[in-house]
């Protein structure tokens, strides 16, 4: 068709066989487009991936996993470097003065620390 | 003299930066911003190239990006930008002649496939559609340019959404070898707006500005903890120290580095051995800089009259979460690991092959020093008998274009495109059967 018919309108918008809903019919003549988007992480809980067998790779499967090799250890209390850590409850510190307030700390707080590293036991 | 121009149209829809152009040209012939933003001041949206432009105010854009984490997500806002492009940019008027070679990421999930596909032939009309991946066509330009054949090479991308360490053997790449991290430009820019606001001025609004101040003053350090108590001196003796002036709207629309050589005196810090600070004080007093005024208390208050902030550790503790994301709280390994995963995950034999060609692309790999790093990070972790040899690109950020551009121009181009009525016939997903991924 020549360009300005197509441009003015006159014309019917296609219809393709293969689709369930038609370009035409979900956006109106008139009407404003849609504002809302799915963000990429809906459409990938859409996507359910866990049906799909696990050897062909996706877009879930090839995230790099965690690291080989053992991380560096940081203080819970002061954030320096901890080589040490507390047997009764397990944190991690880097100086007997730390331990010191470490052994005087409430149980709230101790499981408050662990819980910022994810390392806190959860009792139900 | 009139040169024929292809009617292919490459376009490689980055989540940063869209590089669009004609087939079979050296270069793209619109490199811009891929959003549209809205300056606070004003109700009209700026698209694309306009954010560029002298006159922009920037400051408090709210952007807009279609593209979230690398996949196209939000066609409307891409539309216009598409728009922009090939009418104002590229001059097509008449896309029904022309076709388009369109570069996705990888492992692109269905749905977006098929509103990428009525994106393109229904809203614009195009004739005829190729979709290609990027390492495919990073590893067809280097093995153009190369003077042996290259069978195999491990292609790491490091983009603006997340970084892919992807081996590609003969121009098809190795679905199950590929290995992704969660980090791109992005996710620096994000970094170092957070480190500035919480130690300076808020600059949570302010990612154009941020952006720039990134790509002229940080590098990536060769030692970590030699550069952070160098940080930590004060005056004169601290080279790494250096000021960025945000724009005012006044006298300047453009945020800039205070002084530039000031900003380069890390270069002169030799690669990673620990050096005599008395030394490198007298170097530095040959060298231009702000040091003479600068006393311990001046350091630590922040002048708010003037809109500038200084960065001293930020410059290399930006680019260094790329090799140590755990820095971050991500539980994922550095960018060294993911390369040697992403390499032993394909067949023993190809180990060495694809170690001798590690090819760097993407924008986030032009920080200086990116590649020494890489191979210092690299080498113990490979074994004694590979070698282990890493290239970068000319041009990183054109790379993946130009490959698409080789790639257009190629006899076999023609065949590989799915047209207007093919599409129309049989649908989109039966289409994309035609695309190896």
């Amino acid at each position: 068709m020549e360009a300005d018919v197509v441009r003015s309108e006159m014309v019917l918008p296609p219809v393709m066989p293969f689709k369930r809903v038609q370009m035409g019919d979900k956006y109106q003549k008139g009407q404003s487009r849609g504002r809302y988007w799915k963000h990429l992480k809906q459409l990938l809980q859409a996507e359910n991936f866990i049906s799909l067998p696990l050897d062909e790779p996706n877009y879930l499967n090839i995230e790099s996993p965690p690291s080989m090799y053992p991380s560096k250890k940081y203080c819970d209390i002061t954030g320096f470097e901890a080589p040490y850590v507390d047997p009764r409850t397990k944190l991690r510190y880097a100086d007997p003065e730390v331990f010191k307030r470490v052994r005087n700390l409430p149980n709230e707080h101790v499981q408050r620390y662990l819980a910022l590293r994810n390392a806190a036991v959860i009792i139900r | 003299m009139g040169m024929e121009r292809s009617s292919v149209v490459v376009l490689d829809n980055g989540g940063g930066i869209l590089k669009a152009g004609f087939g079979g040209e050296t270069d793209p012939v619109a490199v811009v911003p891929n959003c549209i933003g809205r300056p606070p001041s004003s109700k009209k949206w700026l698209v694309g190239d306009q954010l560029q432009a002298d006159d922009a105010d920037v400051t408090g854009v709210s952007l807009r990006r279609p593209i979230d984490r690398g996949y196209l997500i939000n066609p409307e806002v891409q539309r216009e930008v598409w728009d922009r492009v090939f009418r104002s940019l590229l001059n097509l008027e008449d896309l029904s002649q022309s076709s388009l070679l369109l570069v996705e990421p990888l492992f692109n999930p269905p749905s977006l496939q098929r509103s990428a596909d009525e994106l393109v032939f229904e809203e614009f009309g195009f004739g005829s559609l190729c979709v290609a991946d990027s390492p495919s066509l990073v590893h067809l330009y280097e093995a153009s340019r190369a003077q042996g054949p290259a069978v195999a090479s491990l292609v790491v991308d490091c983009g603006f959404s997340f970084t892919h360490a992807a081996p590609v053997m003969q121009n098809l790449t190795l679905n199950y070898g590929v290995k992704r991290m969660d980090l791109g430009g992005k996710a620096l820019t994000n970094y170092l707006k957070e480190l500035v606001s919480y130690r300076s001025l808020n600059v949570m609004d302010e990612t154009l500005l941020i952006d720039h101040a990134k790509e002229q003053l940080c590098f990536v350090s060769l030692d970590l903890q030699h550069d952070l108590r160098l940080s930590r001196k004060s005056g004169k003796e601290n080279i790494l120290k250096c000021t960025y002036v945000l724009p005012d709207g006044v006298t300047h629309t453009k945020g800039f580095v205070k002084d530039l050589n000031e900003a380069r005196r890390y270069l002169s810090l030799p690669d990673g051995t620990t050096n005599c600070t008395t030394d490198l004080a007298s170097k530095m007093g040959e060298m231009g800089g702000q040091g003479d005024t600068d006393k311990a208390e001046d350091r630590r208050k922040v002048d708010l009259t003037q809109n500038e902030f200084v960065l001293t550790n930020e410059r290399f503790l930006v680019p260094e979460m790329l090799f140590q994301p755990v820095d971050l709280g991500m539980n994922q390994a550095g960018l060294a690991e993911c390369i040697v995963r992403a390499v032993n995950s394909c067949h023993p034999y190809l180990h060495p092959v694809l170690f001798q060609n590690i090819i760097l692309t993407g924008g986030s790999t032009l920080f200086p020093r990116f590649a020494q790093r890489l191979e210092r990070e690299l080498r113990p972790l490979v074994l004694d008998a590979y070698e282990v040899k890493i290239t970068c690109q000319e041009n990183p950020i054109l790379g993946v274009w130009r490959g698409g551009s080789l790639l257009a121009s190629s006899p076999e181009f023609e065949s590989m495109c799915v047209t207007k009525a093919e599409y129309e016939e049989i649908g989109s997903v039966r289409c994309r059967r035609r695309f190896f991924h």
